[in-house]
């Protein structure tokens, strides 16, 4: 059989979609590295500089940690006994929360993004709620749902358990406080699969099942990633619900706090630089990892 | 074997089609846009539930609304569907897409025989972004032959690719229903796919069958006025009780009695087609549009041209017959007199 037709096709010539031709996508010359950002006119540099400066601006307050550490407190900060067991309930209590979310929100997001549930609206106004509530205000609210006189915290005691002042409480508030940012981030990223693909996938044999770990979860997986980034960033920062019903154990952004009014500015400071250096690697292998799953779709 | 017999309620209308395809034979489902084509083929891969229907495939029923109802969910149903958007799993290499079927777990001879055979051998490391949209075509089909489906449906799959890669395509995928004697049904707009595919051609309008057949005879003998229209004649020049259907491509220029109608009519308007010319005729009241070799004479010319052996339609739209020698003769006469 002769394919003569498209011998230019079969060389691997015409290439479709994702990158559009022309001046937004150069190559060569005047390429900034790793980027695809040509200075070629006033305005050009004007927009780059200006995003330079907003940058800049964004990292002003790291600029101004950095500026304000001193070798000294931060040693001596650190050195401190018990000095770094808030890092670990952090780190512990992030990672159990992002389990959790992954596990149970997974799903609602899917079906919110798929359309499955009746009264859409509703329940994206139930999101939209938790996510409108200031952390203070939730951890209040988280007093009167799961404290220790209520059902719920009866229930709790008589399995010897406690949701105030506990790790349960930890994860509990940091729960609340991520929940939504990774409910809303995992429902676009579902809403970016096409139904199509997944009706294809059944058409060849698989189960829905089987469809949604072999289409919809690598397909999501990026923007999936990156809500649970956003998620573990507020989990890690969560300081508003946890000072509410989860004082102890006390985790980094607690230990800033009490630093501060215990012993001062300086002596705080480090732990900021803590809770940056331990929460980055994650959220970033994210965006590492997203931009080489896109890569290798593009070939 | 193919059996379908389904009823499927649309916004505006109900779909009510009969189709039997044979292992092997090829069907084309012919239609204007929004005729109920596609949704005919998504109730019998399952992707719909029909109102009322009964759906066998191989023996096997796959719907049933009568009792015992039955509903096999899609993906038991190893019916391989074909759409204009090929689908190819973007995450994955091509030969992934490949063997995506649970059901395709083919040794690297058959795997390397078919992607020759597609002409997509180069191309098993590729990425889907990486192909144009034949290529794509190629892959998504060679997926549905790997995953050894008891059925083809193929949805409107060459819009969009050009003619020559469509012929191509088109007698790739004949071929290969006829090698492994699966039932097809080919859905498409253009006729002239329709026929370079099909053994045998249904006219869908607005949910209703209007004509099954051989795909000459359909466009030859259209069973109804609606179906001569969608099947392209452009002129309907009355004739006694009855109307002649003038197809532009069935129209010689000169009388010729003993072939068919002759019309006598005044040039309007022509134009170049293809490789020869398209004429606008007045012949009476009625505007004629044909196809003819040589260029005819400038507007407002008279010109006779012959139409080859038409269709008759009656009053109500419905065939009446092709017109016997002396009946020709006598109709030509009341044309003339027009």
């Amino acid at each position: 059989m002769s394919w003569a037709a498209s011998p230019a096709a079969a060389a691997g010539g015409a290439v479709r979609g994702d990158e559009p031709p022309g001046p937004r996508r150069p190559t060569g010359r005047g390429r900034f590295a790793g980027g695809s950002l040509r200075v070629r006119s006033v305005s050009a540099f004007v927009s780059v500089a200006g995003t330079g400066i907003i940058w800049v601006a964004l990292l002003g307050p790291v600029i101004a940690l950095l500026g304000h550490l001193s070798w000294h407190a931060i040693t001596t900060s650190l050195t401190a006994p018990g000095a770094l067991d808030p890092l670990v309930i952090s780190v512990e209590s992030g990672l159990v929360t992002l389990a959790v979310l992954f596990g149970v929100c997974t799903p609602l997001a899917w079906m919110l993004a798929r359309g499955k549930l009746p009264f859409p609206r509703v329940w994206e106004t139930g999101v939209l709620c938790s996510l409108l509530l200031p952390p203070l205000v939730i951890g209040l609210l988280l007093v009167f749902m799961v404290g220790p006189y209520t059902p719920i915290g009866s229930l709790l005691a008589d399995l010897h358990q406690s949701a105030t002042n506990t790790f349960l409480a930890l994860v509990i508030a940091e729960v609340y406080e991520s929940a939504p940012y990774y409910i809303l981030g995992a429902q676009s990223a579902f809403a970016s699969v096409e139904p199509r693909l997944e009706q294809q996938a059944g058409l060849l044999g698989d189960r829905p099942r089987r469809v949604f770990r072999r289409v919809t979860l690598p397909l999501a997986a990026p923007g999936l990633a990156m809500s649970l980034s956003i998620a573990w960033a507020r989990a890690m920062g969560a300081f508003g619900a946890v000072i509410i019903i989860a004082y102890n154990p006390m985790g980094i952004p607690l230990q800033i706090y009490t630093t501060l009014q215990e012993t001062g500015l300086a002596s705080a400071l480090p732990y900021a630089l803590v809770l940056l250096v331990v929460a980055l690697p994650l959220p970033l292998a994210a965006y590492i990892w997203s931009a080489r799953a896109g890569r290798r779709r593009r070939g | 074997m193919l059996d379908a017999d389904v009823e499927v309620d649309r916004r505006e209308f109900t779909v009510r089609a009969a189709l039997q395809v044979a292992p092997g034979e090829r069907l084309a489902l012919f239609g204007p846009s929004g005729a109920g084509k596609t949704t005919l083929l998504e109730v019998i891969a399952g992707l719909v539930l029909p109102r009322r229907g009964h759906i066998e495939l191989g023996g096997q029923v796959l719907t049933s609304t009568a009792p015992p109802v039955r509903a096999v969910p899609p993906w038991q149903r190893r019916v391989g569907l074909l759409r204009q958007d090929p689908g190819l799993f973007p995450h994955l290499s091509v030969r992934d897409n490949l063997c995506y079927a649970p059901s395709a777990s083919p040794s690297e001879a058959e795997l390397s025989s078919l992607a020759s055979l597609l002409g997509i051998d180069s191309l098993l490391a590729a990425m889907p972004a990486r192909l144009s949209g034949g290529q794509a075509h190629r892959v998504a089909l060679g997926r549905l032959l790997l995953a050894h489906c008891d059925t083809l449906l193929l949805d409107e799959p060459y819009t969009g690719l050009d003619a020559s890669l469509r012929r191509t395509l088109t007698h790739l995928v004949a071929s290969l229903v006829a090698e492994r004697s699966v039932p097809a049904i080919l859905v498409t707009h253009e006729l002239i796919d329709a026929q370079a595919f099909a053994d045998r051609l249904a006219v869908l309008d607005r949910g209703d069958l209007l004509q099954v057949g051989a795909p000459d005879e359909v466009v030859l003998r259209p069973a109804s006025r609606r179906v001569a229209e969608l099947v392209g004649y452009l002129g309907f020049i009355p004739s006694g009780q009855t109307v002649a259907g003038v197809h532009p491509e069935r129209v010689i220029p000169g009388a010729f009695g003993d072939r068919g109608l002759v019309l006598s009519g005044v040039v309007r308007a022509c134009r170049p087609a293809g490789a020869g010319w398209e004429a606008d005729l007045s012949v009476g009241d009625a505007a004629v549009t044909c196809r003819l070799p040589d260029k005819p004479p400038a507007s407002g010319g008279e010109f006779a041209v012959t139409v080859l052996d038409p269709p008759y339609f009656g009053s109500d739209g419905s065939a009446v017959g092709s017109a016997s020698a002396k009946d020709g003769e006598a109709r030509t006469e009341q044309v003339r007199r027009l």
